[in-house]
């Protein structure tokens, strides 16, 4: 049996040599955390993870929701959803899909022992059924499918092989999926090695052969290794090393991307309570000289949804508090009663940009007499006080979503698992809730509107930009593209011209 | 000698004891914790599921206790599990120490090398040009960031040798040559840089000795300039020197990060900070054990060292 | 004397040193820019006549930015330096030359000091004791203790039995005269050769306390914080690290060159 397996490895990796033509060697910054699909909430995870495993939907490239797994899906009424599974789909072990994996996935999401992050979208789930022995049907207790719709599609879903979960393998270590990319080596530390799955769902893809995506977490290691031919793609932090890479050498694939830099505001302390003061911040900031500051330009600035989800965000120039009007801020604390200005601290940490946007915060704002004191401190720390509301402020960096129920009602409800600003308007909480349950569009078009204009003149939190996801990549790799929420799954679709 | 050496190990356990449980305790007391870093400011989590987490990670359970069955386990060589990825603790430093053992002892040969034929010649021809080069050279080492030296070193190797690999690293017994070129750069730089602090303390050891008393009386016996040189200043300035290649090769067990991150080498350097940084409170407990021990080992086979090299010392 | 101030290098130095001290203690001679003022139309420029060391990512004068920051840097090298020498060589010489159960203690306590990775220890220390110049001082000194204790008592060590040491004992004078009059002069070069070589080294752990998010807060200027905030820019725009680094070099050099050159005045060559 050994030297049986020992031969087909050996004829693999000659075929591999042979053949190969199409492997990408990728730099990422940062390496995977855990590879168990249903439990982990690393970004550096998920990344790999959904070339390995599918869920049951996908995005396509204009961010929209696509059936993966699942061959179609229909949402008869809010309560109810429906997928259709697709047939002839084999796991990287050779084992067939059937019905019972994604029973058995969701079941495994759903078991509070498991410790999944989305097991609390499953609340409201009344009962899941089996149709035949293709059909999954999900029926909740509230009208809350169109919201929850996005969680169908993020790695925390991906279908498990029940047999494989249930044979005792280490899912945080080993993956059998039933992704375009088969796991076959990852040192850790060092790199992953993905290689082609022959039996992908999708004919004709994926085009490479063999990713090898290397762990470089210095910038500088990744713009030499790609300025000097020893990766073809890699991911950029820093808008300057665009200087060292220009685009007659290199293709920049950039996206603007969900993400939003945001000055968050403690409203239980002074003088932070008053939302006036709130809204005298907002007009003393001068967003788009952030960006320019920080990001150099590869931003844009965002209101409470993002300017890329054109279909609800309401326009920056409709939003109070967007333009830069030190006056009008004076003015309004004087009417809160400060007016000799105000002194508070921001809380923030050497990750990202937040120090520098800090840095750029305090000098705008003190021209309207507010003075910003800034405290780093080490990333552990940062959180602890975080979830313990222990600051006057912060600057972070919050993940958005296509779906602005998913984006603002746990910030902003009271009560919300991540409103740490102690933020409570009932007037908001109310729309939110009836944003949540409606499912005519133009109807929660009109509720998500009036949230974001309240959410603006309030200001619980300065919402700043949302900065560009950007990779390089030598010239003649084709095909790849960076989603909005940052997702690099088509790499399925990339493709060398050599 | 040997009851001495098994004195001193035995000795060092205590220590190494005292400095796991040092580690535990400010590992606890640090703000932050493991679960804090995995879910970060996107908590989803509900408070059941959260006991349930820590319930899982073993860390419901009194501080105190988590300490001893540690130790506990690791009688039975068992450093339990990465709270984050869920491998081995003992496997993942077993598979990162040589790479960076490695790395340290090159550059420490580097800087031997450097710097104590460069620390003799310039402490013997005091003023001469040689001294004065030898002597820029030598706070030139002293005052670069490693960052700088290596992101230079990278930046001229790339434009004068783009087929160089530089990143990455391969075990010595799947390729040697791969193996040497990957830690060539890494040690360069931190040999470069830390051959400067070896050649002030040669320097300095070589000024002093060559000043004191005996050496005077080496001379009126009419011995050779050269044997006077060799025989009693190597023997004597060889304690400092040793001293500080000893203090340098400890601090490279646990300092490379920087140059692991930069060259990507997976060496513990890089475990210890990310461990830390991530709370993960078994790696962090498994690799300071490891580096503990190590640089313990690594003194009493110095202060071995010293009495053969200068038979004044003597041990206790 | 005389012999010091004759050697252009040794002048070289000390010019070097004051101007440097001065720079640090008296910035607005030097400079009419304000470190703190932010022009983004000159981000990140490259040295100029206008900008003699360039602008940094926010378009502030790097020039201003070193020179202001001199004086917390220094004062921070200095003082932990001179806490933990003078700590620590207490500690080595007195192991060193008392030797037996104590020697043995106070090295295992090293010892353990030693084999934490220094990064650690230093992150727990700051975790700890907070940010602020005082408690960067109390963090940087804990570090560089022990360094100080083993080296001092590797100096010590081979005079422990050397013969006008043991004469001095059986004539019967006091441990505490030995040590000052004879072991001390004898080593103390060598003690201060350690100090200004971990007197840069103190800079760069400055540096590196400021890549953990520790040491002084922004936008205050402070060498080491500008050398760490530097590195994310060395790819386009070098100058925002080196210019500080080359200013930390030249006052390590002359601190150096100077110190080097006392000890070759209490050694004169025979």
């Amino acid at each position: 049996m050994k030297l049986k397996s020992l031969l087909v490895l050996l004829i693999f990796s000659f075929a591999l040599i042979v053949f190969a033509g199409g492997t990408l060697k990728l730099a990422l910054e940062t390496e995977p955390v855990g590879l168990d699909p249903t439990v982990v909430t690393a970004f550096a995870s998920h990344r790999i993870l959904e070339l390995v495993y599918s869920s049951l939907l996908t995005y396509d490239r204009d961010m929209n929701l696509i059936p993966d797994l699942a061959e179609s899906y229909e949402v008869p009424d809010p309560y109810t959803l429906i997928f259709k599974i697709r047939k002839n789909v084999r796991f990287h072990d050779g084992t067939p899909l059937t019905i019972d994996d994604v029973l058995f996935t969701f079941e495994r999401i759903r078991n509070p022992k498991t410790g999944s992050p989305i097991l609390s979208y499953f609340k409201d789930l009344d009962r899941i059924e089996r149709e035949g022995d293709d059909k999954v049907i999900f029926r909740f207790g509230k009208p809350v499918v169109m919201s929850i719709l996005p969680v169908f599609a993020s790695a925390n879903t991906a279908i498990l092989s029940k047999k494989f979960v249930e044979s005792g393998a280490n899912l945080m270590l080993k993956a059998n999926g039933t992704g375009p990319f088969v796991l076959k080596e990852y040192v850790a530390g060092d790199h992953i090695t993905l290689v082609k799955n022959k039996y992908y769902y999708n004919p004709g893809l994926p085009k490479l052969d063999e990713i090898k995506i290397i762990f470089m977490p210095e910038e500088i290691s990744r713009v030499t290794a790609l300025k000097t031919g020893q990766v073809d793609l890699a991911l950029i932090n820093e808008t300057l090393s665009l200087r060292s890479l220009p685009e007659t050498q290199f293709t920049v694939f950039r996206k603007p991307v969900l993400s939003y830099y945001l000055l968050g505001l403690n409203t239980k302390r002074k003088p932070l309570d008053n939302p006036k003061v709130r809204l005298a911040i907002s007009h003393a900031v001068d967003r788009e000289k952030i960006v320019k500051l920080v990001a150099m330009g590869e931003g844009q600035v965002t209101g409470p949804l993002s300017p890329l989800l054109k279909k609800w965000a309401v326009p920056l120039k409709e939003l109070p508090g967007y333009k830069r009007d030190v006056e009008k801020a004076r003015e309004l604390l004087k009417e809160a009663g400060y007016p000799n200005g105000i002194s508070f601290k921001v809380m923030t940490s050497r990750k990202y940009n937040f120090d520098r946007i800090a840095q750029v915060l305090k000098d705008q704002l003190k021209d309207a007499g507010i003075d910003l004191q800034i405290e780093i401190v080490e990333w552990g720390i940062f959180i602890k006080r975080w979830k313990e509301r222990d600051f006057d402020s912060f600057v972070s960096l919050n993940s958005g979503s296509i779906e602005p129920d998913i984006q603002l009602y746990r910030t902003f409800h009271t009560g919300g698992s991540t409103n740490v600003f102690g933020y409570s308007n009932p007037l908001v909480d109310k729309l939110l809730d009836e944003g949540k349950k409606e499912t005519n569009f133009e109807k929660r078009r009109e509720i998500y509107a009036k949230i974001q204009k309240i959410l603006a003149e309030e200001s619980p939190v300065i919402f700043l930009y949302s900065p560009n996801k950007i990779y390089v990549g030598q010239k003649y790799v084709k095909g790849f593209e960076v989603l909005s929420n940052e997702k690099i799954i088509f790499l399925k679709e990339t493709y060398l011209e050599k | 000698m040997i009851s001495y050496i098994i004195r001193r190990l035995i000795l060092a356990i205590p220590t190494v004891i005292l400095v796991t449980l040092f580690t535990f305790i400010m590992i606890h007391l640090v703000p932050g914790d493991v679960v804090d870093l995995m879910t970060g400011t996107q908590n989803y989590l509900t408070q059941e599921q959260l006991r349930e987490l820590y319930r899982s990670l073993g860390l419901d359970k009194p501080l105190m206790i988590q300490y001893f069955s540690w130790i506990y386990n690791l009688l039975k060589m068992d450093m339990g599990i990465s709270l984050r990825t869920g491998e081995k603790v003992l496997k993942m430093i077993l598979e990162r120490i040589p790479v960076t053992f490695e790395l340290a002892v090159f550059s420490i040969t580097i800087a031997v090398l450097i710097g104590i034929p460069l620390g003799m010649l310039s402490g013997v021809r005091r003023g001469s040009k040689v001294d004065i080069i030898a002597r820029i050279f030598g706070l030139a080492g002293l005052s670069a960031p490693t960052f700088w030296v290596g992101a230079i070193l990278i930046v001229l190797v790339s434009r004068a040798f783009p087929k160089f690999k530089i990143f990455g690293y391969t075990p010595f017994f799947e390729n040697p040559i791969s193996n040497l070129s990957s830690i060539l750069l890494p040690s360069l730089t931190l040999g470069l840089l830390i051959s400067s602090q070896v050649m002030r303390i040669t320097r300095a050891s070589v000024v002093e000795i060559l000043a004191q008393e005996f050496i005077r009386v080496a001379r009126s016996k009419g011995l050779p300039e050269k044997m006077v040189v060799w025989k009693h200043v190597f023997r004597n300035s060889a304690i400092p020197v040793l001293t500080t290649a000893g203090i340098q090769f400890g601090y490279l067990l646990g300092g490379t990060v920087v140059i692991e991150n930069i060259f990507s080498i997976p060496g513990i350097g890089r475990l210890v900070f990310e461990a830390v940084s991530k709370r993960d409170y078994p790696t962090v407990l498994g690799s300071v054990l490891f580096i503990t021990a190590t640089i313990v080992i690594l003194n009493i086979i110095v202060d071995v060292i010293y009495t053969f090299v200068d038979p004044r010392v003597r041990l206790e | 004397m005389r012999r010091f101030f004759k050697n252009p290098l040794n002048l070289i130095s000390l010019a070097i040193f004051t101007l440097i001290l001065t720079m640090g203690f008296f910035p607005d001679l030097f400079t009419s820019y304000d470190p703190y003022e932010m022009n983004i139309e000159e981000m990140l420029a490259p040295p100029s006549l206008k900008h003699i060391f360039g602008t940094d990512q926010f378009g502030r004068d790097l020039f201003a930015r070193v020179v202001y920051g001199l004086k917390k840097s220094i004062l921070v090298a200095f003082f932990s330096m001179v806490i933990a020498c003078a700590i620590g060589s207490a500690v080595g010489i007195t192991s060193a030359y008392f030797g037996g159960k104590y020697d043995i203690f106070v090295m295992r306590i090293i010892d353990a000091f030693f084999s934490f990775p220094p990064l650690i220890l230093a992150l727990f220390i700051v975790a700890f004791f907070g940010t602020g110049m005082l408690k960067l001082i109390m963090s940087i000194s804990i570090v560089y203790t022990p360094i100080f204790a083993r080296t001092v008592r590797s100096f010590t060590l081979p005079l422990r039995d050397v013969n006008y040491v043991l004469a001095a004992k059986s004539i019967g004078r006091r441990d505490a005269s030995i040590i000052l009059f004879h072991i001390l002069p004898n080593i103390l070069p060598m003690i201060m050769v350690t100090f200004t070589m971990n007197f840069s080294t103190a800079f760069l752990t400055e540096a590196t306390l400021g890549f953990l998010g520790f040491g002084v807060p922004p936008p205050e200027p402070s060498l080491g914080g500008l050398i760490g905030e530097g590195r994310n820019y060395f790819l386009g725009a070098p100058w925002v690290m080196i210019y500080p680094g080359l200013v930390v070099a030249m006052m390590v050099f002359s601190v150096n060159m100077i110190t080097d050159s006392l000890q070759e005045l209490m050694n004169p060559r025979k």
